[in-house]
Order: C-alpha cells, then sequence, then structure tokens
C-alpha cells in the first residue's frame, strides 16, 4: 500500500457516498420488482463489501435479512477463489453456508476495476416462493432443509458476462411462482446499479485513495462503536426468554440464555445454555440470531453510527451449533427469522437494569400470516403475506411512548402495510378492518405503542393460510413499572359460523371462500408506572378511543366522564395516591 | 407604462420582481410579516408606487399582472395551525391517515416518534358504506349515518371535512352523495372530495392528499380573500395568479378550492426560472439549486421541463398530487458544524437561523456555522455581506471554528474551515444527485443554475465534486424564484385511475376519461381567461409490466391517447422502463399494464420580456474592486485574488479564476478551474477552463 495521506473530510464523503449508492440499489429494486414482499413491503436489503467481503455499507429495509450479507460474501470469495471474473453473477440462499433464511435468496456481482478485483455488490429478498413442500416456503411440517426448499449454496448464473442458460433454468425448474424468475432479474438489476455506481467513485479518487480511506472510515467507525460500549457499566448481564410451541409438539417451550459481558469497549453475547435445537423448524440459523443480536443492540446505541466492518469489530457473538439459535445440518430453519423478537428479548432483560434509559420495554412479538390460492378472478395464483394484520405495538422507554403500530423489531418499522386499495387489486380478498386495537397498548408513564385488529373476507376457495410467530402465550413485558402488552391471535370464522383458532406455527388447508380472518397484533410493553403519566395524555387517548374509560381508571387512576370527557380531579388525585402508595 | 409583478413570501424576505414592457426589470425586498403575509406584499407595491411618485392605486392601474408564491399552507401544515379538520371514511380504516402504512423512517432510533395526524381519531368518523375493487357497491350509503356523523362535526366546531372511501377512485358516488349532504347540513365547511383531488388508486396516497387539502383550505381562503380584499380597496383591476407545487399557476378561487395544490408553492418557482435564464444559451436540460439561510433546494429540469413526481411528502405527511420534484436538505449559511462520537466532521441540519445566527453575526451565536466558515476562508467580505448592511465579526468566526472543530480535530483553523465548507458542498451534492442520479440522469450533462444568497459561494465546489462543467449564476439569482413565478404558465393536472391491461382497454371508456379531464381543463382555463387556442394538453399513462406493483409515467401524445394506439402505447413504455431500470422486457413479450391517465392542461399566459444587453467585449477592468486573499480549496492555500462588483459587468465580460464576483446580496466564488463568462442576459456563467472551446461559444451565443 502506498502511503496515502487521510483526508479527514474524505472519509465522510467517502461514507455519504457508499450510503447513496446502496439507497440508489434500494430505490431500483423497489421499482421493480413484483411480489408485494419486496415492492410494497420492502423485504429486502442493498449492500456494498469490499475485496475480502467485509461490509462497506448497507441498505436495511429489514435488517434481520442484512448482517449475513457480508459473511456470506467471506464464503463466497473462499468458495471461488480465484475463480472470481468481471461479468460473474452469483446467486445464493444456504443457510449452511451463512444464509439466514431459504426465502432470502441473495446476488452478488464482483466489482473490478481495472481487472482487479475491488469490491462486491449485492442484495437479497425475501422471494415469494422458493420450492419446497409449501408455497411460499414457510412448513410447520418440515423437519430437514429438503421439505422447506430448494437449496442454493454458492452457483454462477452468468460467468463472464454470459448467462448460464443451464443453471437458470435448473433453479427456476424448482421453483412454483414465475415472478421469483421476474424478481430475481430485479435483483441482478440492483447489483449492477451499484456496481457503475461504485466504480465511478473508485475512479474519481483513485484506488489507493479509496482503500486508505475505507480502512480509515473503518476505524473511525469502530472508534465510535468503541465508544457507545464503553459508556455501559462493566459486568456480566444474563437475561433469557421463552419460545413457545415448536410446530409440532402443542405446548413445547423452549428457552433462549444470554450471557452478556461488557468488558471496557468491547462487548460478548454468549448464548450457551440455550435450548437445543427442535425437530421442526423452529430454529435459527447462526446468522439470523447475530443479525437479531446485532439490531437489538443498535437500538440501543447512537442511531446514526455509519454500518460498516468497524461497526460490528467490538461485537462478539457466541452461539453454540445444535441449538434452537444455531441448528446443525440438515435441520429445518425457515422460522429462523421469527425468533429475533425473543431473542430481542432475552437482551432487553439483560441490559435494561444496566442501561434503564436505553433499553425499550418488550416490543410485540411477531405472528404472520400468509394466504396463498388461485384468485378466481383471472385464475392466476397468489401469494399474501399478511404485513398490515402482524404490525402491534413496540415497547416504550424513558421519555417516550412506543411506536403504535410498527411491526416486528427485526423491521423496526421499514416494512410496510399493503395499500388497502392495491390489496384487494391484488389478492381476491375484502378488507374489513384495519385499526389500532382499543386497550391494547401496555399502560406506563410511557405506554406501549398500539396493536392493531385485522378483519378480511377470503375470496377463493381452496385457500392454504400459514401461520407463524409467537406472542399468544406470553404477552409483551412492561419495564420499571410499566404494564404488559396484549397477547397475539389469529382466527378464522368459517362461512358456517365455526370458529378455527390457529395455533402460532398452523398450516391451514382448504379454506372456502367467505371465511373470515381475524388477527390481533398485541401492544408493546408500558415504562414507568402509569400513574405518574400525565392525565392529559391518558385524556387524549381516552378521547381517541384508544384507551377506555374502564382502563384509564384501572391503569391510570384517571377518572373520566364518558359523556363530557371531563376529567374528576379529586377523585383522580385520590386514585392515583392509593396506587402509589400500593407500590410503595 | 405596463407592469408585471412577480412576488416571492420568504421566511425572511417577501422579494418583488418587477418587469416593464420595455423588458427592464427592478428589484424589491421587503420584511417578510410571517402574521399576516399580506402586509409585506402591501408593502412592497407601496414601495414601487413610492418610487414613481404615484399613489399606490394609480401605481396598481398599469399592473396587468402579479403572481404571488405563498407559504402560507406550508405553514399550517408545518405548525398544526390549519382548520380544525374531520375525515368522513369508510368503517374499518379510519386510522390509515395516522398509521402512514407502518413506517418508522429512523429504524434504529427508538426515540423517533410518529408524527402527529392533522386530523384526531375522535374526528376520523366510520360510514358504514362499502364499494369493491372495481367500483360496485357491496353495501350502500345510507343518508341518516352521515347526518349522524355530520351532526357530530357540527358539535364539535369542524371547519373543514375531508370525505375518503375504500376504491371511491373507481365510482364517485358515494362520496358525491355524501359531500351533498355535507354541502346542505354544513354550508360553511369546506369541504374536499377525495374523488375531486385525486381520483387514484392507492387508499393511504389519497385520503393522505384529501386531509391536507382541507386542513390548509380555509386558511388559503381566509389569506386570499384578504389579499384580494386588499387588492381591491386600492383598485386593483389586473390578474393575480398564484404560484402552485406542480410549476404552474392558479386563478385565486380555483386555488382555494384545490389548496394544497399550493404546498411547495415557494420553492416551485426555481425551476421554471432556471429554464428561462438556460434557454438564452439553448439550453433544454438544467439543474438548478437554491441556498438560503437553512435550507437548500435542487430540482431537475430535462426538456424544458422540470421533473415532476407524484411521490412526495410534506413534514412526513404523503401528498401525491404532481409536485415539482425539489428535493431540500438542511443546508444554508446558518448550518452548524460538529464532531461526532467517531470524530467525523458534520454539517448540520440544524441551523442557527437568522437569530442568534452565525458566531459572525455577533448576536449571540456561538455554533460555527457555514457563513463562519465561508468568511474565515474569505469568500465573504466582512465589510461587505447584505452590502455592509450586517457588519461580519471575523474573530468571533475564527473563535468558534477553532474551539469547536479545528481543536477537537487537531487541524488548525483554516484546515477546519477548508473542511466545514468541503462536507456541507458533499451534503448539497448529494441532493444534487438525488435529484439527478436516482433519477437515471447524469449530472455532468446538466449545466448548474445557482440561486440563493448563498448558493454562488458553494457553486464550484459543488459542481467540481459532481463534475459539472458549467454554472450559471443569473444576475437576479437572490429572488429568482419571484422570477420564476413570472414565467410560469397556468397548469391543472388531472388523473384517472383506469387498471386494465392494455391489450384490453376499451376505447370508448379511454377516451371518455381523457375527454372528461379535458372537458374539466377547459372550463377551468376558460374561467381564469385563457382563450381556447392558448390551451396545450399534455397526455400521460402510468403503465408497468403485468403485476409489477410500481409505475412509470410515460408521456404520449395526443394523436396517440385520442387514437388510443396501443401499439404505440407499450412502444413509448419499453425504453423508458430500460433507462430508468437497466432493462425492460420487450423481447420476452411480457404485457403491459395501464394503472392512471393523466392530463396537464396548460394555459399560455404572456411572458415578461427581459432585455438582453449588447456585446461589451472581454475586458472586464471596469468592474474590478479589489484585490482580496481568499483560500483556495484545491491548491490548499491562500491567494490574492481579483474582487469584481458584478453588476458592472456585462454581456462578454471575461474573468478567469480564482476570483470573487461580490454584488449586494450575493457573494460568487469562482475556484481557479473555472472562468467566467456573461451571457445576454447578464447571468454568470462559469466553465470548466480545461473546456473552454467547448463552452465558451455557446455562452456567447
Amino acid at each position: 500500500m502506498s502511503d496515502v495521506k487521510i483526508d479527514k473530510v474524505l472519509v465522510s464523503i467517502l461514507q455519504r457516498r457508499l450510503k447513496s449508492i446502496t439507497e440508489e440499489m434500494s430505490i431500483a429494486l423497489m421499482m421493480t420488482t413484483r411480489s408485494p414482499i419486496l415492492c410494497e413491503a420492502k423485504d429486502f436489503v442493498t449492500g456494498l463489501y469490499d475485496k475480502n467481503g467485509k461490509m462497506l455499507e448497507q441498505t436495511e429495509n429489514l435488517p434481520i435479512l442484512s448482517f449475513s450479507l457480508g459473511p456470506v460474501c467471506e464464503y463466497i470469495i473462499k468458495y471461488f477463489g480465484d475463480d472470481i471474473h468481471p461479468g460473474d453473477v452469483i446467486f445464493h440462499n444456504d443457510v449452511f453456508s451463512m444464509g439466514n433464511q431459504n426465502n432470502d435468496v441473495a446476488v452478488y456481482k464482483p466489482i473490478f476495476y481495472k481487472d482487479e478485483l475491488v469490491a462486491w455488490s449485492a442484495c437479497k429478498g425475501h422471494q415469494a416462493d422458493i420450492g419446497g413442500c409449501v408455497q411460499g416456503g414457510y412448513n410447520p411440517n418440515a423437519t430437514e432443509v429438503w421439505q422447506e426448499a430448494l437449496r442454493i449454496p454458492p452457483v454462477k448464473v452468468y460467468e463472464k458476462g454470459k448467462l448460464r442458460k443451464d443453471v437458470w433454468d435448473l433453479i427456476f425448474a424448482n421453483i412454483r411462482l414465475d415472478i421469483v424468475a421476474e424478481d430475481m432479474k430485479a435483483e441482478i438489476g440492483s447489483c449492477v446499479v451499484g456496481e457503475r455506481e461504485l466504480l465511478k467513485l473508485i475512479d474519481r479518487y483513485g484506488l489507493d485513495v479509496f482503500e486508505a480511506h475505507k480502512n480509515h472510515l473503518f476505524d473511525s467507525t469502530e472508534k465510535m462503536m468503541r465508544s457507545e460500549i464503553s459508556a455501559i457499566p462493566n459486568g456480566v448481564y444474563k437475561g433469557d426468554s421463552r419460545v413457545y410451541y415448536d410446530g409440532r409438539n402443542p405446548g413445547s417451550v423452549y428457552e433462549i440464555h444470554v450471557t452478556i459481558t461488557v468488558e471496557d469497549e468491547e462487548i460478548t453475547f454468549d448464548y450457551t445454555g440455550t435450548s437445543p435445537e427442535t425437530d421442526g423448524f423452529v430454529n435459527g440459523t447462526y446468522t439470523s440470531s447475530a443479525s437479531a443480536t446485532t439490531l437489538t443492540f443498535l437500538q440501543m446505541i447512537n442511531p446514526n453510527i455509519p454500518h460498516n466492518d468497524g461497526m460490528i469489530r467490538p461485537m462478539h457473538i457466541i452461539i453454540p451449533e445444535g441449538t434452537i439459535l444455531n441448528a446443525a445440518y440438515p435441520k429445518a430453519t425457515t422460522y429462523g427469522n421469527h425468533l429475533c423478537p425473543n431473542n430481542a428479548d432475552a437482551i432487553m432483560r439483560a441490559l435494561g437494569p444496566a442501561i434503564p434509559d436505553r433499553v425499550t420495554a418488550e416490543w410485540n412479538e411477531l405472528l404472520c400470516s400468509l394466504t396463498t390460492a388461485i384468485d378466481p378472478r383471472n385464475g392466476r395464483p397468489y401469494v399474501d403475506i399478511g404485513f398490515m394484520g402482524l404490525k402491534g405495538g413496540s415497547g416504550a422507554i424513558k421519555g417516550c411512548d412506543g411506536y403504535d403500530h410498527i411491526g416486528m423489531i427485526d423491521a423496526s418499522g421499514g416494512v410496510l402495510d399493503q395499500d388497502y386499495e392495491m390489496f384487494e387489486q391484488q389478492t381476491p380478498h375484502l378488507l374489513m378492518l384495519h385499526e389500532y386495537w382499543r386497550d391494547s397498548a401496555g399502560a406506563g408513564q410511557w405506554r406501549g405503542g398500539l396493536g392493531v385488529e385485522t378483519r378480511f373476507k377470503i375470496g377463493s376457495d381452496h385457500t392454504k393460510v400459514v401461520t407463524f410467530g409467537d406472542g399468544d402465550v406470553e404477552p409483551a413485558f412492561g419495564a420499571h413499572g410499566g404494564k404488559e402488552g396484549t397477547l397475539n391471535k389469529i382466527e378464522l370464522i368459517y362461512p358456517d359460523g365455526k370458529v378455527y383458532k390457529a395455533l402460532s406455527k398452523d398450516l391451514i388447508e382448504d379454506v372456502p371462500a367467505g371465511t373470515i380472518y381475524f388477527q390481533q397484533a398485541g401492544g408493546g410493553g408500558g415504562y414507568g408506572p402509569p400513574y405518574l403519566r400525565p392525565v392529559e395524555k391518558v385524556l387524549k387517548d381516552v378521547r381517541n378511543d384508544v384507551v377506555s374509560v374502564e382502563k384509564a381508571r384501572e391503569d391510570y387512576g384517571v377518572v373520566i366522564d364518558p359523556e363530557t370527557f371531563q376529567v374528576d380531579m379529586a377523585a383522580t388525585e385520590k386514585l392515583r395516591e392509593q396506587m402509589k402508595a400500593q407500590a410503595a | 407604462m405596463k407592469y408585471k409583478i412577480g412576488i416571492d413570501v420568504g421566511g425572511t424576505f417577501t422579494d418583488f420582481l418587477l418587469t416593464m414592457e420595455d423588458g427592464s426589470s427592478q428589484i424589491y425586498k421587503v420584511l417578510s410579516t410571517p402574521d399576516d403575509p399580506s402586509i409585506a406584499t402591501m408593502q412592497g407595491l407601496r414601495e414601487m408606487a413610492e418610487d414613481r411618485n404615484v399613489s399606490v392605486e394609480a401605481f396598481l392601474k398599469g399592473v396587468t399582472v402579479i403572481v404571488h408564491g405563498t407559504t402560507v399552507t406550508t405553514n399550517a401544515v408545518l405548525t398544526y395551525t390549519g382548520a380544525k379538520t374531520g375525515l368522513l371514511t369508510t368503517k374499518g380504516v379510519r386510522d390509515a391517515l395516522q398509521m402512514r402504512r407502518g413506517i418508522r423512517e429512523e429504524q434504529y432510533n427508538n426515540r423517533y416518534e410518529n408524527v402527529e395526524p392533522l386530523v384526531q381519531r375522535y374526528l376520523r368518523l366510520p360510514i358504514d358504506e362499502r364499494l369493491d375493487y372495481k367500483g360496485d357497491v357491496i353495501k350502500p350509503l345510507e343518508e341518516e349515518e352521515v347526518l349522524r356523523q355530520v351532526a357530530v362535526f357540527k358539535k364539535e366546531g369542524v371547519e373543514a371535512v375531508a370525505v375518503c372511501f375504500m376504491n371511491s377512485f373507481a365510482n364517485p358516488e358515494h362520496e358525491r352523495k355524501a359531500g351533498e349532504i355535507i354541502r346542505r347540513e354544513m354550508a360553511d365547511a369546506y369541504l374536499t372530495l377525495s374523488g375531486d383531488i385525486l381520483p387514484s388508486i392507492r387508499f393511504y396516497d389519497r385520503v393522505s392528499t384529501t386531509v391536507l387539502n382541507a386542513y390548509v383550505g380555509p386558511i388559503l381562503k381566509r389569506y386570499l380573500d384578504a389579499l384580494l380584499k386588499k387588492l381591491k380597496d386600492v383598485n386593483y383591476e389586473g390578474v393575480l395568479l398564484i404560484m402552485q407545487s406542480n410549476g404552474g399557476v392558479v386563478a385565486p378561487e380555483i386555488a382555494m378550492e384545490r389548496a394544497a395544490v399550493t404546498l411547495l408553492s415557494g420553492p416551485a418557482g426555481g425551476p421554471v426560472a432556471g429554464v428561462m435564464y438556460t434557454s438564452v444559451q439553448g439550453y433544454d436540460d438544467c439543474i438548478t439549486v437554491d441556498m438560503g439561510g437553512t435550507s437548500f433546494d435542487a430540482a431537475l429540469i430535462k426538456d424544458k421541463t422540470p421533473m415532476v413526481t407524484t411521490m412526495g411528502e410534506i413534514n412526513r405527511l404523503r401528498i401525491a398530487l404532481p409536485m415539482l420534484n425539489v428535493v431540500t436538505i438542511g443546508a444554508g449559511g446558518g448550518s452548524i458544524g460538529w464532531i461526532d462520537e467517531g470524530g467525523l466532521l458534520r454539517m448540520g441540519p440544524q441551523s442557527a437561523g437568522a437569530k442568534p445566527g452565525p458566531a459572525c453575526y455577533n448576536l449571540g451565536g456561538e455554533e460555527p456555522t457555514c457563513t463562519d466558515a465561508d468568511l474565515v476562508l474569505g469568500y465573504l467580505d466582512k465589510d461587505y455581506f447584505a452590502g455592509g448592511r450586517i457588519p461580519l465579526d471575523l474573530g468571533k468566526a475564527e473563535r468558534a471554528i477553532e474551539e469547536k472543530i479545528a481543536k477537537p480535530l487537531g487541524m488548525d483553523l483554516h484546515e477546519a474551515a477548508l473542511g466545514m465548507y468541503n462536507v456541507i458542498n458533499v451534503n448539497m451534492a448529494a441532493a444534487v444527485r438525488e435529484v439527478s442520479v436516482k433519477q437515471g440522469q447524469d449530472p455532468r450533462d446538466f449545466p448548474l443554475v445557482t440561486a440563493g444568497g448563498a448558493g454562488p459561494n458553494h457553486a464550484c465546489m459543488i459542481a467540481l465534486e459532481l463534475e459539472i462543467p458549467v454554472i450559471l449564476v443569473p444576475r437576479e439569482s437572490s429572488i429568482f424564484c419571484a422570477a420564476g413565478m413570472l414565467m410560469s404558465d397556468l397548469k391543472h393536472d388531472y388523473v384517472q385511475t383506469y387498471a386494465v391491461q392494455l391489450s384490453d382497454i376499451e376505447p370508448k371508456r379511454f377516451k371518455a376519461y381523457f375527454e372528461e379531464m379535458r372537458k374539466n381543463g377547459i372550463a377551468s382555463l376558460k374561467e381564469e381567461g385563457i382563450p381556447e387556442d392558448k390551451i396545450e394538453f399534455v397526455y400521460s399513462l402510468d403503465l408497468r409490466y403485468i403485476k409489477q406493483y410500481h409505475e412509470v409515467n410515460v408521456p404520449i401524445s395526443e394523436e396517440v391517447a385520442m387514437d388510443v394506439n396501443i401499439d404505440a402505447m407499450a412502444e413509448a413504455f419499453h425504453p423508458r422502463h430500460n433507462k430508468l431500470f437497466g432493462y425492460d422486457l420487450k423481447e420476452e413479450g411480457t404485457p403491459v399494464e395501464l394503472i392512471n391517465m393523466r392530463l396537464t392542461c396548460i394555459g399560455k399566459t404572456e411572458k415578461p420580456k427581459f432585455n438582453e444587453q449588447p456585446y461589451d467585449g472581454e475586458d472586464p477592468s471596469k468592474a474590478f474592486k479589489k484585490k482580496r486573499k481568499v483560500f483556495i480549496p484545491t491548491w490548499k492555500r491562500f491567494e490574492e485574488v481579483d474582487v469584481f462588483d458584478s453588476f458592472k459587468l456585462r454581456y462578454g465580460n471575461k474573468i478567469e479564476g480564482p476570483a470573487i464576483l461580490e454584488q449586494v446580496n450575493t457573494t460568487t466564488f469562482v475556484t481557479p478551474e473555472y472562468s467566467v463568462l456573461v451571457d445576454k442576459f447578464g447571468s454568470y456563467t462559469l466553465y470548466l477552463k480545461s473546456r473552454e472551446e467547448e463552452f465558451a461559444g455557446r455562452i456567447l451565443k
């Protein structure tokens, strides 16, 4: 390396530019994909990596996908060795070579500058189908990976700029929906956008300057991360949480245990003691679990920290193989991304006492559904992931209420509802209700985010409804005197009036048109004693009918006339005094 | 003498451009009066009359047109001071407005709160009616239920009502029926039906836009009524036109009905002005940037047409009406420099504003700002800021930068100031990339038109960062938007959703939709006094490949539209998709789908003339003021450079950088990479020296 003088300002420029390139990649992907999971909900991530596979920047619509792109890049580099050429395009989804979920299919494109490999552009999106037993990929009956998906270890679909038609056809012959091939073309397009822009950047400043400043950027980010960690008191913190039902054995319960060691500027998350893997699909992969750890921790520190390799250097994550968070080959793992809320839960319980100002009460855990059938209006198959129904509330934090209707912590508001009218164009369903769920938020000085209720009429016969998630046994916990949130629920009300309460991992076949789908996504936990919440905030929630008059009295000690919305101040003060005395 | 006046009400100043029949023009600036902006407006008119030693009444007799950009609606949204608004919507979806599809823009920030809705939940009332995805009635609207909900609005003292029902883009009947009842029962209320303002698919977009319109409607109406009355009181008989976010103007009576079209009224004048100033050099395309005290606006113009978006936002609230694609970021003279925990230098978005202002204003500001850096580097003259009206304190600027930036970074003062200058330039360059690169346009192909008080001082470095070879600084750069307003045509946008595969279009229905939009456009323009031969129509379609979700707007000719020429529509779509996203599926024969039909009706107005200057030769020496030490960014050292009084520069004058061009409200810093030539309109045109042969001829055209 020539000795390039570091221009500190250029480091800032570089960081900004890398970020904006990944944003451009993200826009291109959103605008061109077909599956609503990608183009509406933005269940994808785009990123740039250096020649060694180290993260340069990412745009993380769904962060749970994002922290495996780097490790897979490193794997691909090792796998192909010197057999990497300009014009290559590589697919990957394999969870046993650092992939996070079978459905999250990645594209990698090596970037060459004057015949020298200098970087990689990559993106990964949740594909509407990936083969296996069940359309859409979620198969609670799976016991091994082949029942879930087509495994794609690193494979070149383009070699030196030429499409390998045989490979392409082999892959897509094993996938049900033709839109998946179209969406993978869009992923390649996004990588081309990243490649083109990064080359312009290198051309502008020169490779030496780029490399030297990149290293400085990593170091600067590492320094920032280290100072964030050193703000946490040294110590060993333990937390745990439970995972309910493995999709096979009713009543089964698994535990996650994390031991977090903070030692000056380094932090270690050790999951030793976590329950063994299940024999179903409720299993994490190393990268899905480590992503969950990373994204949860990132919410506890300065949100403006650049996302690159320097950020993860002072973080160490140990997840023993053979546990529910890191299943061994060839276990089924499609559910793994959705262990993130449980994992986050354990981390928040561990660090809550150490940094009470930075840790939220618990978020609503994910409970999601997927409906699929033939749309009788046009004879075409459809797959819909019920993003609008799954978005419960976040946990409150000191100084701030939880965010209403935000959804799973693994997306943190990066994944969007389907637009209602587009939903009715793209599926045969009729939306009847999608509103805040009254009294769903955990009470607190700062209340949890509100959950939502969703109801729609299924418009196709022989509909398959798949559910996956948790949060129907244990509600989101409150923190520092705040109360817990509410439970998740999915129900089918058949045309004959029969009601079926879905399990948290379920596969319900042959649902007829006219069936009502009903879902409650719970609220988040509250923070601080509810009787300290300002009366006018309680009144505002009552006025808006998201907190009932009864709950205002029971939980918050605020007495409100249901007709006039007048607060009885004397009664309120008296009631709050009692609550305070009881708490003491 | 006949006059036309452009008025741009800004945060600090209200700018006026007075143009005369003979092509001459004059600038006025009056301090804005935010409580009632019409006070400053009338003050400006009085000053113009005084300068001519006549009464306002006598002066206004000669004024044929006043074009007015206003921020009253923008401010009402930003400060939540709009009308008390009620929303009537389909049962079951009343929270869509507040949910905003569940986005949290800052994913890792657990203290990032949702934005307050413009209508609280207790005023979002459901109606148990329902249309299906095709617009067929599933559940009819019951008058009694509407009456019940209207009674609630009345009791709560609601001033404005928005009505937005599911799938109403496909059938407006339920909304119309509800609207009739509301008009009958609440005669004084301001009413907006979603089907009137935006009959296009996507519920959240539509409900948000409808509510925005209702929320600001009464505010704009009150303001315009007051202004019209004040103008009437001084016997003004000319035309008053209001600037819209889409870059066109509109009669006040129509603006009152469609108030949301003025939400970005202010910056919308900029791109229009850009077209005018670059056209003299034969450009069809340009990028305009406007850097003021706190914000920086960037926009891209292609084929003399500013880029329009229907994916806009104001204060994180969706507005899906067509508006100029102006990107605004927090970068201006007042932007504060700071060091983050990782030790990286950052600029803004926090601004010191006008008070306490930059440290060098000596008004109590202690944070180092962009203006402080500009002063320390010599780009500003401490004795000639705002023409000397605001004396700058160099010592204060140096101290602020030394303490807050230089010491923590271990740099010397000038290195630190240069760092601040460079970082803010990169931020602004990123905004320019957003309007260009993100739209698939290469910024190097566009001249950069630079406006605003602080803009021309930073233009060269933004341009270098993006490799832009030509920069245009208009002589009136400080009142750029007001000039643009005078150049704007009347413009009305219409949209109709018709979701169908191209091959399945029913020609009769297709034509009927366009004809209906045409009829409405002609009616509005006639009301605004535009004869039919001055009306133009721009047809376009929002198209996509089958099963895609997002559409691409594709312009089509009137012939293609009226002949319902489906092949020509598809032929126009493929290359556009390819250009924007790098591929098309023409070869594979993938079917194309129509989502929306759009029509823009333009009423051509008579534009003011601008005088062209006679050729004055290369020699700029008569404008020479003095020499000053200025820090040259790319040389990393101070250099004595020539300072010119730019008002004295004339067509043909040439100056080689490095140089400083000073005028009362703006300073232009010409870096050594650039030279300046003055064009026929008096615009200072900077071009890369290395490409002189390519550009000099064109500038002098």
